[in-house]
């Protein structure tokens, strides 16, 4: 049950947004390159792992996929600890999942590390003809509060790829370069910035205390 | 199946069963079950199983034993005033399969034990419902609550998916009913998702009782509508009863769950040292899987046909058996992949608990379960001054 530990760096990411916007499946996707139209409802949090490269190095992402009813959010606040990215997930169809982006923003503020990398995903883009949140609009709202920002669908992977892909390049820039500042000899420990879950013989280093 | 009931004990057992189809139905179902049972050889063996590679004398025993449990019941159902203990005592160790749909509303209070009172209770009942559901929905969709109704719209479509019963528009929208009316009357908690699975087997428990082929098959409008209401009246009532009893777990801040969840935590430090310290030394934390235990009681992790098999236990137990005997079911069944567990990390720890090995899991897999909750139960509940700070 080790196979998972040869990676470089390990991120904790998790997946947010309202019910039904596909947060299950656009992790199935990433992690298994599956989608289900029956998926049941997730309850509590549930977890999938994929390593994927970047410059060179073995990026393992730790993603936890959250309920999305409001019930849910003193539980999975919980769940924010440690995390270092954020996919925040809307439904292009369902202009209400879009205006509660801000809440869930509000969320983040108020339970995640100020420094969580966010990025906005407006999800089920193969849906068309049902669109309601121009994407003009989402990229707008993006930039100015400081998220990237996507369209994926999970339906037909288009761009789920590339929306992992960028946040976790996007975390995995901002933590190197933070270990080149901290230490100018970056190789000696070369997982001192790893975020980790699970004890390995790095993590009684500072960055230990992030455990989840 | 109701039939081998019917021809051997014709009158007095009309009464009970009366009481849960007659209202509604359509004597024809009966006398349907009655003709055919009488074709059968043995009309006690009940449902037969797959007894194929078993030795005769086992198959021989087995038999009697399962004869013998249903003359308990039908003894104890045909009282004029049913003994709730000695019913509950049989219930215990399980409910064969076409006595349940008597037995459950018996063991909730939903029917009363009084044969005389059955049939007039459960028409009251049924018509209760029936009205609300009209109050309710007097108006069109824009009378609804919103946030409730948009929850439970998106839940219904994904509650068993792929299980044709289940993927009918019409059990749909009789789901839909139960949860939205349920939800309007409890606004402390409203519709919590995961409220939705756990109405999912009285649905099929009621349903069997007036159908003979495979229920999670079977299309419900091939039932004449007023069976079809009674059916969904008894889940909603019976689902109200069962909810009553774990009402904690779905209000605001989920603080029953909490509580089971701290509590399980704690007594599995006491019968399981080298899993609790394997557990924290991975830095597991039961909220990250047991939350979805306690909320969904198992369904996510057992199939309904197991569930169904342990709330017979449950509802045997009695009415807070749901969050206090369950703390040690899930207890029992966190220390069952003990072994396994202590093996993994934390990403294997999680991803095994989160898709366990139950699927091949029968009755006898569930009863093993329910014994050691049984004895752990025995032992600790009432000594709580042994769980950590208590």
């Amino acid at each position: 049950m080790t196979e998972g530990s040869n990676y470089d760096y390990l991120f904790k990411v998790v997946l947010i947004g309202d019910s039904g916007v596909g947060k299950s499946n656009l992790l199935s996707r990433f992690t298994r390159n599956e989608f289900n139209l029956e998926t049941k409802s997730t309850i509590g949090v549930e977890f999938a792992t994929r390593s994927i490269n970047v410059d060179g190095k073995v990026v393992k992402a730790q993603i936890w996929d959250t309920a999305g009813q409001e019930r849910y959010r003193a539980i999975t606040a919980a769940y924010y600890r440690g995390a270092v990215g954020a996919l925040l997930v809307y439904d292009i169809s369902k202009h209400a999942t879009y205006v509660d982006v801000t809440r869930w923003l509000k969320e983040l503020r108020d339970h995640a590390d100020n420094n969580i990398v966010i990025m906005l995903v407006g999800n089920k883009s193969d849906l068309k003809h049902l669109r309601a949140v121009p994407t003009e609009e989402a990229k707008t709202f993006a930039a100015e509060n400081g998220l990237s920002f996507i369209e994926t669908s999970a339906l037909d992977a288009s761009n789920v790829e590339a929306a992992f892909q960028t946040i976790l390049t996007d975390i995995y820039r901002i933590v190197s370069s933070k270990s080149l500042e901290q230490s100018a000899d970056a190789i000696q420990a070369p997982k001192g910035d790893t975020i980790t879950v699970t004890p390995s013989v790095d993590t009684t280093q500072q960055q230990g205390s992030k455990c989840c | 199946m109701l039939t081998s009931l019917l021809t051997v004990f014709t009158e007095p057992l009309v009464c009970i069963l009366a009481a849960l189809t007659h209202n509604t139905d359509p004597l024809h179902l009966i006398s349907r079950r009655t003709g055919k049972a009488k074709s059968s050889e043995d009309p006690l063996s009940g449902r037969a199983s797959p007894e194929s590679n078993q030795s005769p004398e086992r198959l021989q025993r087995e038999r009697s034993i399962r004869t013998n449990r249903r003359h308990r019941f039908i003894n104890c159902l045909l009282q004029e005033d049913i003994d709730i203990a000695a019913l509950r005592k049989l219930a215990w160790q399980g409910v064969p399969n076409d006595l349940r749909p008597i037995v459950w509303p018996l063991l909730l209070g939903y029917m009363p034990l009084p044969c005389p009172l059955r049939s007039s209770t459960l028409k009251r009942k049924r018509e209760e419902y029936a009205s609300l559901v009209e109050v309710t929905f007097a108006r069109d969709r824009r009378g609804l609550d919103q946030q409730i109704w948009h929850q439970i719209e998106i839940d219904v479509p994904r509650t068993r998916p792929g299980v044709r019963l289940w993927m009918h528009a019409c059990t749909q929208r009789s789901l839909e009913r139960i949860l939205y009316v349920w939800a309007i009357r409890h606004p402390a908690s409203g519709y919590v998702q995961g409220i939705n699975d756990l109405a999912t087997p009285f649905f099929q428990v009621f349903l069997s009782a007036y159908i003979d082929s495979e229920v999670e098959d079977f299309d419900p409008t091939l039932l004449p509508s007023n069976v079809l209401s009674a059916i969904e009246a008894d889940s909603f009532w019976c689902l109200s009863r069962l909810l009553d009893g774990i009402q904690d777990n779905y209000i605001a801040g989920q603080p029953g769950i909490h509580r089971s969840v701290k509590r399980m935590a704690e007594l599995v430090a006491r019968i399981d040292p080298p899993l609790a310290a394997h557990l924290a030394s991975q830095n597991v934390e039961f909220m990250q899987f047991a939350f979805r235990w306690m909320n969904c009681l198992l369904m996510r992790e057992i199939s309904v046909r197991n569930t169904i098999r342990m709330w017979d236990t449950y509802l045997a137990e009695g009415a807070d058996a749901f969050s206090q005997f369950h703390l040690y079911v899930c207890s029992a069944f966190l220390v069952k992949w003990s072994e396994k567990l202590r093996q993994m990390d934390f990403q294997g720890i999680i991803m095994f608990l989160q898709s366990l090995p139950t699927q091949g899991w029968t009755d006898h897999d569930i009863e093993m379960l329910l014994s050691e909750a049984f004895v752990l139960s025995s032992t600790w509940h009432n000594a709580q001054s042994h769980f950590n700070g208590k």
